[in-house]
């Protein structure tokens, strides 16, 4: 099968095999296997990067050709779409999915915090109002757990540690979301006692069912900046009882 | 005529410069940046996509799917290696070739035993971009019409050594015979 000029090469030692595939000449796997050596091996991506640089000059022919307008913007929500989905780094309050997968979670310890909700010294068998119980727990073994139950009647938001301990120079700190909504605090928690925290009107009707509850790990004081800027350390989404 | 002439005096004075820079503050996740930088180069990439594809829908989804990766890896783009301009059509190129290759029936290797050999190729020193029309052009010129030809079609047009071969009449071994003999003398060329 090989002719002379075959063997003439063989003997030179050398081949096209980065310019075939610069071309895109050879086949899929081909072109996969070839890729992987050039880019695990300088000489070869230098070899590369002179074949497209070359071959670049032949760029020319390519005719400008507007894209149609309407384009641009699939381009961007895929582009900074994905972005969102992609970059952890981002905001963990996107990570809805997460919140929601611990809601199952909090099912299992609404019996107990009947219990805890019982107990409660201001606990007014009369009023028939809605109670909502979150269990927030660790997050990334943060060691840390609240349990917390709002009272509509009441119109506050009752919260004890279950684990965890107090961390030098931070502050823990508890928000709700909603939906895509932003998170809003709700002040500053300790982690050794039992906290009441009154609502005030607006914040009432933002606490639902469904509406997840976070603690995070801020600076002493809380965030300064009203948006959390500190690991999410319990996470729960409220659930009726 | 062109739709970018009237917007290209900033281009005109440093255009490689221009987008380098527009690229590496992609890469830093400039929103603005990237638009601009898609208002600049997206009629030469859509070129690409088109010419490549040749079919309009295949062609507008292609090039979204391009500026996706440029964005996703404008960090991958080292200055000096290739231009900026050269790098972004290589990945509408790619992109394409990438398309048309899946769809292809997977054929036999003919050559997988063809290895590059143990050394690897003497590494290219001082690897500069030439846009330098004339070089290629002039090296082009050294190989056979046709030869030549097949060379700018593969580039160009992304075609197949099939496509080529029967585009040329000749049995697809020796399109292969003729491509890689060509690209070797082209190096030499290049290289001198």
């Amino acid at each position: 099968m090989s002719t002379s000029d075959d063997n003439s090469e063989q003997v030179d030692g050398r081949n096209a095999l980065v310019a075939e595939h610069v071309l895109g000449l050879l086949s899929a796997s081909e072109h996969e296997r070839i890729g992987r050596l050039i880019e695990n091996d300088p000489a070869l991506r230098s070899e590369r990067d002179f074949w497209v640089s070359r071959f670049a000059a032949l760029n020319a022919e390519y005719e400008e050709t507007p894209v149609p307008p309407y384009l641009y913007a699939k381009i961007e929500a895929r582009a900074f779409g994905d972005v969102v989905r992609a970059g952890r780094r981002t905001s963990w309050w996107d990570s809805l999915a997460l919140w929601r997968s611990v809601a199952a979670g909090a099912l299992a310890v609404a019996v107990a915090a009947v219990g805890f909700n019982l107990l409660t010294p201001r606990f007014d068998a009369d009023q028939v109002a809605v109670q909502l119980v979150a269990a927030l727990q660790a997050q990334e073994g943060s060691g840390v757990e609240f349990l917390a139950v709002y009272d509509q009647g009441q119109g506050e938001v009752r919260i004890t540690s279950l684990k965890g301990a107090a961390v030098p120079e931070k502050d823990f700190e508890l928000w709700y979301i909603n939906g895509d909504q932003p998170a809003v605090s709700m002040g500053v928690i300790p982690v050794d006692q039992r906290l009441q925290i009154p609502l005030d009107e607006a914040t009432r009707a933002q606490i639902e069912p469904g509406t997840v509850l976070a603690v995070t790990l801020e600076q002493a004081g809380g965030s300064p900046t009203g948006v959390a800027q500190g690991p999410i350390v319990a996470v729960g989404s409220a659930i009726p009882i | 005529m062109r739709p970018e002439a009237a917007t290209s005096m900033s281009i005109q004075t440093t255009p490689s410069q221009d987008i380098s820079d527009l690229i590496a503050r992609c890469a830093l996740r400039d929103r603005a940046a990237f638009r601009v930088l898609y208002e600049r180069t997206s009629a030469k990439l859509f070129g690409v996509t088109l010419r490549i594809l040749k079919d309009r829908s295949e062609a507008e989804e292609a090039i979204q799917e391009v500026y996706v990766k440029v964005w996703q890896r404008a960090d991958r783009y080292v200055a000096g290696n290739t231009s900026p301009i050269s790098w972004l059509v290589a990945v509408a190129r790619n992109h394409a070739l990438d398309i048309l290759r899946a769809r292809r029936p997977v054929s036999e290797d003919i050559d997988v035993a063809l290895e590059i050999p143990d050394g690897g190729p003497s590494p290219e020193r001082a690897v500069q971009d030439s846009q330098d029309r004339g070089r290629i052009d002039h090296c082009l010129g050294t190989l056979e019409p046709d030869r030549a030809d097949a060379v700018r079609g593969a580039y160009l047009d992304g075609y197949s050594y099939e496509e080529l071969a029967s585009r040329y009449a000749v049995p697809i071994n020796t399109m292969r015979t003729w491509l890689r003999r060509s690209l070797i003398k082209l190096k030499d060329c290049l290289s001198a």
